[in-house]
């Protein structure tokens, strides 16, 4: 079969490759819903997939259907996800993962998310998990903190290309989310997976590991402090 | 034709059973409803048959969405005849074994399936119904057309035009409408179908989800292809009947056809809306099958993360991303027009006065005014007239207030209550004054 680009220049030269490379360098997932880029991404990884990897990046292609960069070498800036993304994606993945979720093709609404949240974790142990304080505070005050950090994370994973958020505080899930339920996909020990995910730089076990000065959240606007 | 005589010897045969044992079938708007609402409930659950308490439940929701307030009191009394009577039809089996303890449990018979069926078809939207449908709306409306073209006197408009149109293929549009919405529910259910089966056998669902994806888009496609050419001929046609009722200044026939043509592009983007919508879910479904179900056919990763996720602060990890700052893109420098602030033009503060001499100046006019008062005239029409043919066209008017100013100077006038408008020149008239003079 002709291959669509003979050389990277003709890659470089593509009309979308500027989009492209930016949305990947600054940590976002494409996925087939971005049919032009992913179909770019699909032709052009033969000649970008060295490329990356010349500036320290490894092309990640996954087996859902998706591409992402990781960086490989530690000079490289990179963003851990915070507790709040973590606990949010992994829960959305779940609702993805459900049959009923098809109905809707894949759109459910934020209340879903807060309760299966709620259900398996318990809202006590959210709190504590999301804002790690000993002195406890009012009741509601917590409520608003967890509410607070729910919507950013749920920004967050939006400009990162796993949800888009609609109208109606409806939540549409892609393909990527399933990144998050990558230590279980395989037959073997979850830690096992998780330990090579860690090896090849695309998990970290240590939380607010920040690099080269990007801090957690800085893909979204902070518009309000903390109260 | 051999086969005929055996044909009506079974015939025969079939209808003496059914008379010696009395069949028939009686079922009235509760029971038919009741049956429906039975059959959305088993589809809604995915079950084949459903407790007994559900269908007590299911019969007082039909009753409460049919506004039977007399039932209230003994609901379960006529549930439990209703059920015995469908029993008593064969509509209904019990499938408990006997039932001898505990609550029973039912599914409806082949026979209560094919009538719910015949009425749940008959309000969706098949190929076949749509373009039946489609064909008479556009056969009437070209029969209105051809009305509209002879017809002259206006109740000829109402009875031949607006009233078919009112009546005739609004009922049409509506029924396609109807229709519409019963099509709607059936995708509804058949998501719920392709859902309940990957919830119950998962792998092996893959076959049966992907077969009625494909016949559901199918149809989708069949009535949106038929939307699209009929909507076309009929606006078209209805464009026509809005143009001779506009020729023949019929507001009420143009008003009609225009409402007409709203609801057939109302039609018409439904169906657009409907295959964009099955588009997008049978991409998900498709996306959703390859990436979970195949990659996952045991179901494991789902309890696998369920565990994960209520575990996850005694393990956490975090992803990593990429976290490259955006890039600074240099844009192209854009040239601005130099536009000039609109300001008001400045002024003096102490403006200078320019005199300006009238053209038509006083002194003269004073003495002409006085010389023909000396002939005593008797009004003051008897001084204009004369002055104002001599005065330049531009200056009459304002000649006209000086005059009288000098005649009241120069005479004892009396307006009087009444005052006649007279004739001074071409293009003035005023009101006319007595001069009076005494002897």
């Amino acid at each position: 079969m002709e291959q669509p680009y003979a050389c990277l220049e003709d890659v470089v030269s593509d009309g979308f490759f500027p989009a492209v490379d930016s949305a990947l360098r600054i940590g976002r997932h494409v996925d087939q819903e971005d049919f032009e880029h992913y179909t770019f991404l699909s032709d052009a990884q033969p000649w970008l997939e060295p490329f990356y990897e010349r500036y320290g990046y490894e092309l990640v292609r996954a087996a859902d259907g998706y591409f992402f960069l990781v960086p490989a070498v530690e000079r490289l800036p990179r963003r851990h996800m915070t507790v709040g993304e973590m606990v949010v994606g992994q829960g959305l993945a779940l609702l993805f993962l459900d049959p009923s979720t098809l109905k809707a093709a894949g759109v459910v609404d934020r209340m879903q998310l807060v309760q299966l949240l709620a259900n398996l974790i318990g809202e006590e142990r959210l709190s504590v998990a999301i804002n790690p304080r000993r002195k406890r505070r009012d009741e509601k005050v917590e409520q608003a903190i967890v509410r607070k950090e729910l919507d950013r994370a749920l920004r967050t994973l939006a400009a990162l290309g796993f949800v888009d958020l609609l109208e109606e505080e409806r939540i549409r899930l892609r393909a990527p989310l399933l990144r998050f339920a990558e230590p279980v996909r395989e037959q073997d020990d979850p830690i096992e997976a998780l330990g090579r995910m860690v090896a090849r730089g695309q998990a970290a076990v240590e939380p607010g590991v920040e690099g080269a000065g990007v801090e957690a959240g800085e893909l979204v606007d902070d518009e309000e402090g903390e109260p | 034709m051999e086969g005929a005589p055996a044909l009506m010897t079974d015939l025969d045969h079939l209808i003496g059973t059914l008379s010696a044992a009395g069949a028939a079938l009686h079922l009235d708007t509760t029971d038919l409803c009741f049956l429906i609402a039975l059959r959305s409930r088993a589809d809604q659950s995915v079950l084949a048959s459903l407790e007994e308490d559900v269908l007590y439940d299911v019969y007082e929701q039909v009753c409460d969405v049919l506004g039977d307030v007399e039932a209230g009191a003994n609901i379960r009394l006529r549930a439990t005849h209703a059920i015995q009577r469908l029993r008593n039809q064969r509509m209904l089996a019990r499938v408990d074994g006997g039932g001898l303890l505990g609550a029973g449990e039912y599914a409806m018979t082949r026979l209560a399936w094919s009538i719910v069926e015949h009425y749940v078809a008959e309000e969706t939207l098949t190929r076949e119904s749509l373009v039946l449908l489609t064909q008479a709306l556009v056969t009437h409306t070209q029969q209105v057309f051809k009305a509209a073209q002879v017809v002259r006197r206006e109740e000829d408009w109402k009875a031949s035009v607006i009233d078919p149109l009112r009546v005739t293929v609004s009922d049409l549009l509506t029924g396609i409408e109807r229709r519409q919405r019963g099509l709607d529910a059936q995708q509804e259910a058949i998501r719920a179908h392709i859902g309940g089966l990957l919830q119950r056998d998962w792998f092996d669902a893959i076959g049966a989800s992907e077969v009625l994806l494909r016949e559901t888009a199918g149809t989708l496609e069949e009535l949106n292809a038929v939307l699209l050419r009929d909507c076309n001929r009929l606006h078209a046609v209805l464009a026509e009947i809005g143009g001779e009722a506009a020729r023949h200044g019929m507001v009420d026939a143009e008003r009609v056809a225009s409402r007409v043509s709203d609801q057939v592009e109302r039609v018409a983007g439904w169906g657009a809306s409907r295959l964009k919508a099955w588009s997008d879910y049978f991409q998900f479904v498709q996306r959703y099958l390859r990436a979970v179900v195949r990659l996952d056919p045991n179901r494991a990763m789902s309890r696998k993360l369920r565990e994960q996720l209520s575990r996850w602060d005694e393990r956490p990890f975090y992803l990593v991303t990429a976290a490259e700052p955006a890039l600074a893109v240099m844009r192209e420098p854009e040239v601005k027009p130099e536009r000039p602030s609109v300001v008001r033009e400045a002024r003096a503060l102490d403006p200078t006065v320019v005199d300006v001499t009238a053209p038509y100046d006083d002194v003269p006019l004073r003495d002409r005014v006085r010389g023909l008062l000396g002939g005593r005239p008797g009004g003051l029409a008897e001084v204009v007239a004369p002055v104002l043919g001599e005065a330049p066209d531009a200056q009459r008017y304002r000649a006209v207030g000086r005059i009288a100013a000098l005649v009241v100077e120069g005479a004892a006038v009396d307006p009087g209550v009444d005052r006649p408008w007279v004739r001074v020149s071409a293009d003035l008239e005023i009101e006319d004054w007595a001069i009076q003079w005494e002897d």
